[in-house]
């Protein structure tokens, strides 16, 4: 029998070996597929049993932050603000990922970053974390302005300082209140999302600069730069037509004006009242190729570079699409047809002209500091585009002051304060008519502090007052606010 | 000699488990837990004594089975503390019986032999109890109906059985051995007479019909193995390992197709990702478990085992993965392939043919158990439930392979008694 037991020892040899070898395989050979596997909630579950960062505002309030929990994940995310800051936070959910400033800025937060983890690696015998704290460019105050100026309509509004790119406020109305996703329950936490996303105005995607619209008039601005730039528009010519309506080449359709309104005239008039006649013919006038230079030169078609994941492009048809197609170009002059701009673009459009022609890179980072208080990242202002001249960016600015003090932004007026800016009305529906109603502005005009774009979705009526009288008061609470707040760069 | 051999090994196997325990309750509480002294006593109080029982009672027996089978023990308890407070405190009431058991075993059982004057008792009882399950209001189970509940404490009698049922074979097969070799011809095969093979045959079908009956699919592939092995080592014939290896091929081919039970094992160890929501969760979180615990896995306390279902029982050895990684995982795998070494060697070493049998039998079980499982768990062979001997929650298993091992010690006492290296 014993021949047999040796035998039988051979073979149980060879079952345990062949453990082994599996037991290598999946521990060593499959770990990283394993553990990336979408399946798999594990690097989910480490970031949530640490300890992380918190995010304020450039005013101190809290808007992130984790406090001891009583189950098994010991901390709890929480948004003191609710609502308020949702679509610049985002929410660190257990289920669905994070969004906003907790996902762009995970590592820093959780203490991943190599600067972080070198000092914890230093401090291998002391137990903590070095978690980094996140400081926005948002002010809480001008934020809550921008809120209940919009009230319960349905839009956005973005203030950005022109000097620097920092955001100063993005709010988008409707929002939602990022705990709800990061309830820690299952059950709670998807029903809230399924909620959420089941709601036809989508809350939890971000209006500012996740979702994009028809500019409207505010394009003119684009247009008006492609004719300075290519040196056929300047203060004094042309004289454009006073028409009620335009017919562009290869079509019999023509363009009119907002209620039949009769206009013309040289730049600074045509965009005081808005003029869709006259900048249709200047869009064709200058042609496609510098339109599409000068829109691209504004960002358009590129990804904008905020540090907030997820934009949207805005967009501008392509070179091709003008082929033999006058009317299109004509109608992209006043910001119809194919041209879509989300609402942080028509701001950043603002804050070239107030910086002299220059567009910086947009963000909301203000600093991050580890936990010693160390400084660890602070953007500095960088050139994201150049569209135009100086000169260019007086003259249109120059031109925005006239419509705010005799034209279709007189309501944007503030005593004492110079405001440019410039309307917008973009008509979404002709039964029954209804628009999206815009502002885009900066103030104070003579050194700006900060470029506003407004944008009220889905209002009744297609008249150009639309964007003066509804979006208008907005930019104008909100740039109140801002000036109301210390300035972030008090030496200059 | 061997004796302290064992101590020195005991107290290796106790610094292990107090060190682990440490660790673990460092790992999830961040301190010191209170109780490392009356723990650290109450481990040490009953080691020491399962040693000084084979001190006395046998103490030419081999030195590895036993701090083997406490390092096993205390690494599984470390485990299940670490993962179910409120369990703990049973395991650790189990883990006296069980050695209270062994040494127990030790005590009664003076003569090896002895035990199979009762072989046909063993049988019957091991097939009653096997019956015991499917008895209403008595037997209950989720999947598989296999567990036997009485007031408060629930067992699991197929544990026990499988020892009753391989004292049964050792005996009978020791006395016919020779008969069953031999037999009529009948083709290629020679089959023994009738009346040799019938008791053998109803054991083996009766014990496997009622595990299936049970759904317990790991127990019956045990029980099988256990048969074939016994039937082959004691007739040295291989016609009946082919016969068997071919019956057990048919009758896999026919429980495939018959029963959506065993269909379901095959289709997620297969590709358990398709049913993730499903019946292939267990093993595609026991995989993210075991994998995410790399080579040295995540310290104890500091994983999430405790997503995976059953990790407590059939499934801890996920748990061990992930949180001691490969370095964990081998070892334990190291462990049982060393105590299977030392039970084929005791087999090896004993002349008396019932003891021979008997110790490869128990070797079988504890070795082809901990395979099945740990294949299972690994997706190395289609998952079939048995508990992971020594480490598995559950206090049938537990006593049961106490029980096993000092058999195993008993028997090689009574060999180093008769080669004379030690006294009775």
């Amino acid at each position: 029998m014993n021949k047999k037991i040796r035998r039988l020892g051979l073979f149980m040899l060879l079952c345990y070996s062949a453990l082994f070898v599996r037991l290598n395989w999946l521990q060593i050979n499959e770990k990283s597929a394993y553990d990336d596997n979408p399946l798999n909630r594990r690097e989910v579950l480490r970031d949530f049993a640490k300890p992380r960062g918190t995010i304020e505002s450039v005013d101190g309030v809290v808007l992130a932050q984790s406090i001891p929990s009583t189950d098994k994940y010991e901390l709890q995310r929480v948004y003191p603000k609710a609502d308020l800051f949702a679509h610049v936070t985002g929410s660190f959910s257990l289920y669905f990922g994070s969004a906003g400033v907790e996902q762009e800025y995970n590592d820093i937060l959780a203490g991943q970053t190599t600067k972080q983890s070198l000092k914890s690696f230093s401090d291998l015998f002391v137990d903590r974390t070095n978690v980094g704290d996140v400081t926005l460019t948002l002010d809480s105050v001008v934020q809550q302005v921008a809120k209940d100026a919009l009230g319960t309509r349905d839009g956005s509004v973005v203030a950005l300082d022109p000097r620097t790119g920092g955001i100063y406020a993005m709010w988008s109305h409707p929002s939602y209140d990022p705990n709800l996703l990061a309830n820690h329950d299952f059950a709670t936490a998807s029903a809230a999302r399924t909620f959420l996303n089941n709601i036809p105005s989508k809350p939890l995607l971000a209006a500012s600069y996740q979702e994009r619209y028809f500019p409207g008039s505010t394009f003119k601005l684009v247009t008006a730069t492609a004719g300075l730039e290519s040196g056929k528009v300047t203060v004094t010519q042309p004289v454009y037509p006073t028409e009620t309506q335009y017919t562009p080449p290869l079509t019999t359709r023509p363009i009119g004006n907002f209620d039949g309104e009769r206009c013309g005239g040289t730049l600074p008039e045509i965009l005081r009242v808005s003029c869709n006649t006259a900048f249709a013919r200047m869009a064709v006038d200058v042609g496609p190729v510098q339109m599409v230079k000068t829109a691209e030169g504004f960002g358009f078609n590129q990804r904008v570079p905020i540090d907030l994941p997820s934009p949207a492009r805005s967009v501008y048809p392509p070179l091709a699409a003008f082929d033999r197609n006058t009317p299109k170009l004509a109608q992209t002059g006043f910001g119809q047809n194919d041209v879509q701009a989300t609402p942080l673009q028509m701001g950043l459009v603002a804050a070239t002209v107030a910086n002299n022609g220059v567009m910086l890179v947009p963000h909301v980072l203000f600093e991050a500091r580890d936990s010693d208080g160390e400084l660890l990242e602070k953007p500095v202002p960088r050139v994201w585009q150049t569209p135009m001249t100086p000169a260019t960016a007086a003259i249109l600015r120059d031109a925005m002051i006239g419509v705010v003090q005799g034209g279709t932004g007189t309501k944007a007026q503030i005593p004492g304060v110079t405001v440019a800016g410039k309307t917008g009305t973009a008509q979404t529906d002709t039964n029954p008519p209804s628009s999206h109603a815009w502002f885009v502005a900066f103030a104070p005009a003579e050194n700006p502090r900060v470029a506003v774009a407004v944008l009220v979705k889905g209002v009744p009526g297609v008249s150009e007052v639309t964007g003066g009288q509804l979006a208008a008061p907005i930019a104008k609470a909100v740039i109140q606010a801002v000036l109301s707040r210390p300035d972030p760069l008090p030496n200059r | 000699m061997r004796r302290n051999t064992e101590l020195g090994l005991m107290v290796m196997a106790v610094a292990v488990t107090a060190s682990a325990y440490t660790l673990g309750a460092l790992g999830t509480t961040a301190t010191i837990p209170a109780n490392i002294g009356p723990f650290l006593g109450a481990v040490i109080g009953l080691f020491l004594l399962a040693h000084l029982a084979c001190r006395r009672y046998a103490k030419g027996a081999d030195g590895v089975l036993l701090p083997l089978a406490a390092l096993l023990n205390g690494i599984g308890y470390v485990f299940i503390a670490r993962l179910d407070k409120k369990v703990a405190g049973l395991q650790a009431t189990w883990t006296f019986i069980g050695v209270g058991a062994f040494i127990a075993t030790l005590v009664l059982v003076r003569r090896t032999r002895d035990l199979s004057r009762w072989k046909w008792t063993f049988a019957l009882v091991g097939l009653l109890i096997l019956l015991l399950p499917l008895i209403p209001g008595l037997g209950y189970g989720v999947d598989a109906r296999l567990w036997v509940r009485v007031g408060g404490l629930t067992f699991q009698p197929g544990e026990v059985a499988k020892l009753l049922l391989a004292i049964f074979l050792a005996a009978y097969l020791s006395e016919r051995r020779e008969l069953l070799a031999v037999g009529r011809k009948f083709g290629p095969f020679e089959i023994p007479e009738g009346r040799d093979l019938f008791p053998l045959l109803f054991a083996w079908g009766a014990s496997l019909i009622i595990m299936i009956g049970q759904k317990d699919l790991g127990s019956s592939l045990l029980f099988f193995a256990l048969f074939l092995v016994m039937v082959w080592v004691a007739t040295e014939r291989a016609s009946f390992l082919a016969i068997g290896l071919a019956l057990f091929a048919a009758g896999a081919y026919f429980a495939y197709h018959q029963f959506q039970h065993v269909r379901t094992r095959v289709t997620i160890w297969l590709d358990p990702w398709k049913y993730y929501n499903g019946k292939g969760y267990q093993l595609v979180e026991s995989s993210f478990s075991m994998a995410w615990g790399g080579l040295t896995g995540t310290g104890i306390g500091r994983g999430h085992p405790d997503r995976v279902p059953a990790v407590k029982t059939d499934f801890i050895l996920s748990a061990i993965g992930e949180e001691l990684g490969l370095i964990g995982t081998a070892a334990i795998v190291i462990a049982y392939l060393l105590m299977v070494g030392a039970g084929l060697r005791i087999a090896l070493r004993t002349e008396d043919p019932f003891s021979k049998l008997l110790a490869t039998g128990l070797t079988t079980i504890l070795g082809i158990q901990a395979f099945i499982i740990i294949g299972g768990v690994t997706r190395l062979v289609p998952l079939t439930g048995v508990t992971l001997p020594f480490v598995s929650y559950g206090g049938s298993s537990l006593i049961a392979n106490y029980v096993l091992v000092a058999l195993l010690l008993r028997i090689s006492h009574e060999t180093a008694v008769r080669a004379g290296e030690v006294e009775r």
